[in-house]
């Protein structure tokens, strides 16, 4: 049993530990945007990598998850007589929620993933030892450009996904299930409120979210043990944490801008 | 505190590393090490497997830091430098990693003008010289547009060769430089190791096994074992100093002063063959 609580003790322990070297990392990165301006390029390179090779992912899943809550929302407001309201139920759903976490996790999987590897192999074939000996500061060359560009991208594929989703709800709802075309936009714009639910449900989330998925990736990569053991492990851990910290933040986030 | 970093200039050694000391988990590497790499010369370290080698050529160039004692580049006590002023000195070191460390996102090409794209805003032409220059000199200017997974590992040495000498440093510590070379690359690296060290005067610094290749090209080498310096002199020569370092070392003997053994118990008991084993 005393066995027991001290291994949850050290858990504990390591987990805070953990989120301490993650937070000076942040000041390191943070420091390091200056020098990393000339590295524009790399940043550019880094924002095609991480943001644009996600869009097949994030419109394809956008877009069945708009159908998927059109087909099931209508079905559960027929029975209210409300299935004028489709649209802007679905809409409120996507801004509110679903867009900025799923297109979060989905970008965790995808570009969090790839980040950790990335970083994890340059160091485990000493690319960053190199760097430091050809006096190119890694911090700024590597990780600056791969946190700026997720912080860049998620805003972007979210709104991306919230469109694809509302694309997939009207397919659904319209296209399919009869839902008059005028009534389901409407409704919508009607009960969707740019500042409440496109800025702060859409926007701030999403930055705030690829902010922590970009640090906990490159992270991950650049702390990772020089094997690939080690690699493997990081990588998992990107998106164990990055889930974790995005539906916690979520919360958070939401009992703060309602 | 300049005092303390700023030695004096007319060192004759480039590199003076007096009562070095470093602990690796738990593992005594280096017990309290002086050495010297005289300026414009070509000095080898050699030594047993696990020694400390490649730890030594990182306490040079900063990457790590001893418990106890001072390594001297250049004149600067590189312990106590900034990251700034350590990143100056850098600039000016050129270091060929064992496993060749290239940049996988670029080609041979921009491997080799990485450094000059860094730390210079010259001419695109000028670059694209230079690096056809150092290519040239490795023998791989036709594989300038390959990826560096195209490449056979001692196509990639010597391309990280050719990057290392890209700014034509003051000092080139070689990392097993030698190995995964054909005959053909071997000596051509030994040339190229002997005329930018004759020609431009640069130090050079080699770890290497490879005695043969070593004697063509060292004009010192130190034997390192159990954390010191147990034998330097001659190439020529250092084989035939009698000691039971050298005698073990060069002569490939597996009893001597160096254990081949890694340290471990009995090993009749750890195969069963005595009473009272698991």
């Amino acid at each position: 049993m005393s066995t027991q609580l001290e291994r949850g003790e050290n858990v504990v322990i390591g987990s805070l530990a953990q989120i301490g070297r993650c937070g000076l990392f942040l000041l390191r990165i943070l420091a390091a945007i200056p020098s990393s301006l000339r590295y524009a390029r790399e940043t550019v390179r880094q924002l095609w990598f991480v943001g644009a090779m996600s869009l097949t992912i994030i419109m394809t899943c956008g877009l069945f998850i708009g159908m998927v809550l059109s087909l099931q929302l209508y079905h559960v407001l027929s029975i209210f007589g409300g299935t004028s309201a489709t649209g802007s139920v679905v809409a409120l759903a996507v801004y509110r929620e679903l867009g900025p976490v799923v297109t979060a996790l989905l970008f965790a999987g995808r570009a969090g993933t790839s980040i950790t590897a990335e970083i994890g192999l340059m160091r485990a074939t000493d690319q960053i030892a190199a760097m430091e000996m050809m006096a190119v500061d890694p911090i700024a060359y590597v990780a600056v450009p791969r946190f700026l560009a997720g912080l860049v991208a998620m805003p972007l594929l979210c709104c991306v996904f919230c469109g694809m989703s509302i694309f997939g709800g009207q397919l659904v709802a319209v296209d399919w299930l009869g839902v008059d075309n005028g009534t389901f936009w409407s409704n919508m714009t009607a009960n969707v409120d740019v500042w409440d639910d496109v800025i702060n449900g859409v926007i701030w989330k999403s930055l705030v979210f690829g902010a922590v998925i970009a640090l906990i990736a490159v992270f991950q990569g650049y702390t990772t043990p020089p094997t690939s053991e080690g690699v493997a492990y990081a990588t998992t851990r990107t998106v164990v944490a990055s889930s974790i910290a995005i539906l916690a933040l979520d919360f958070v986030l939401t009992a703060f801008l309602m | 505190m300049t005092e303390t970093v700023q030695a004096q200039p007319e060192d004759r050694a480039l590199v003076r590393i007096r009562g070095l000391t470093t602990v690796l988990n738990g593992k005594t590497v280096f017990d309290k090490l002086d050495l010297d790499i005289p300026r414009g010369k070509v000095t080898a370290i050699m030594g047993p497997s696990g020694t400390g080698k490649t730890t030594l050529l990182k306490h040079i160039t900063g990457q790590m830091r001893g418990a106890a004692g001072e390594v001297w580049v250049d004149g600067f006590n590189v312990s106590k430098l900034s990251r700034y002023a350590l990143f100056e000195l850098r600039e000016r070191i050129g270091y060929l990693f064992q496993n060749s460390a290239l940049l996988t996102d670029f080609d041979v090409f921009e491997n080799v003008a990485f450094p000059l794209r860094q730390h210079t805003k010259l001419p695109e032409v000028l670059i694209r010289n230079i690096v056809l220059t150092k290519l040239q000199a490795v023998g791989l200017r036709g594989a300038a547009s390959l990826m560096p997974a195209e490449l056979s590992g001692g196509m990639a040495r010597r391309v990280a060769l050719a990057r290392a000498i890209v700014f034509d440093p003051m000092l080139i510590l070689y990392d097993e430089p030698f190995v995964g070379l054909d005959p053909i690359a071997l000596n051509q690296v030994l040339k190229l190791i002997r005329t930018l060290n004759e020609t431009l005067g640069i130090t050079s610094v080699l770890v290497a096994h490879e005695l043969e290749a070593i004697k063509q090209v060292a004009d010192h080498i130190y034997l390192i074992a159990n954390g010191k310096v147990v034998a330097q002199g001659d190439p020529k020569t250092i084989d035939h100093d009698g000691s039971p370092w050298t005698r073990q070392f060069f002569g490939g003997d597996a009893d001597g002063p160096v254990p081949f053994q890694y340290p471990a118990g009995d090993y009749a008991q750890a195969l069963g063959f005595k009473q009272g084993a698991a």
